[in-house]
């Protein structure tokens, strides 16, 4: 179960506490530019961690861990684009 | 004198290959309506934004904490069948069905609140998007329901234990695979303008 401060339950409430700061963002209506790679990054940080520790992905072929980081860092980077071009 | 270092190989997939190749094709669909969204957005900058604020962010923060705290528990039901604990394992993937059901609840609501106003996938783009992406991804949630519940009979009789688990850590992935699509349709629809 990893160690004491980075395991199954720290990440479970690291998770809820990313997913209210995103909703505060939207809730205060902040936007930006910054705001979004901000909450984009948010959301990288919760996907990285689902495919690593929730998915147990870590340790695996790299083929594998290469097509799930990649599809969230493509999507994210992806979806950045269009933000910065408008 | 044998100087054979041992090389460390790489841990299998957890679940079953096919459940893998499953879980890619299912994120490439994903891949693709979210670039769709991103790119019509910015084709529509203020219509999106505009039609963003009548968006209920309370139900999907709540929903987004159901899903996350589901994929705990499937987490927690993987511990406990390797540990060969069934009682516990099917404990953990209930509760975990539970969440799916609060999560459905939800955006049932959601839905009801938005049809009830006359507001359909011809409204606008940005309801199109809005009611395509997320009634997709909420079949996804009854399909990942329905493996988890046929897992959850089977490990209450005995289907599975400690050396025979790879059925769980299949419909684990999958549930997991939901959570983590919904990990992106959450802010990029509801919050990021």
């Amino acid at each position: 179960m990893m160690s004491k401060f980075y395991n199954t339950h720290t990440i479970w409430i690291a998770m809820i506490v990313l997913t209210i700061s995103t909703y505060a963002m939207g809730k205060f209506g902040y936007s930006g530019l910054g705001i979004v790679l901000f909450l984009l990054l948010t959301a990288v940080i919760k996907g990285t961690v689902i495919i690593r520790d929730f998915m147990e992905l870590k340790g695996v072929s790299f083929l594998w861990r290469a097509i799930m980081y990649g599809w969230l860092w493509i999507v994210t980077i992806a979806i950045a684009i269009t933000y910065v071009m408008t | 004198m044998n100087t054979a270092i041992a090389e460390k190989e790489p841990k299998l997939l957890p679940g079953d290959l096919a459940i893998w190749f499953f879980i890619f094709m299912e994120l490439f669909v994903f891949f693709v309506a979210f670039i769709s969204y991103a790119v019509m957005r910015s084709k529509n900058v203020e219509m999106f934004n505009e039609y963003q604020l009548t968006l209920n962010t309370e139900l999907g923060a709540a929903n987004t904490i159901l899903l996350i705290t589901s994929s705990y528990f499937v987490v927690r039901a993987i511990h406990a069948i390797k540990l060969d604990d069934t009682k516990a394992c099917a404990f953990w993937l209930y509760s975990a069905l539970a969440g799916g059901a609060g999560f459905l609840i939800l955006k049932s609501f959601e839905y009801y609140d938005k049809f009830s106003h006359g507001i359909n996938l011809e409204t606008n783009t940005f309801y199109f998007f809005y009611l395509s992406l997320t009634m997709f991804h909420f079949l996804h949630v009854i399909l990942g329901m329905i493996i988890l519940l046929f897992i959850a009979i089977k490990v209450q009789r005995g289907g599975y234990g400690a050396k025979n688990h790879v059925g769980i850590e299949s419909g684990a992935s999958y549930w997991h695979m939901v959570d983590l699509v919904w990990i992106i349709l959450f802010p990029l629809v509801y919050i990021i303008r």
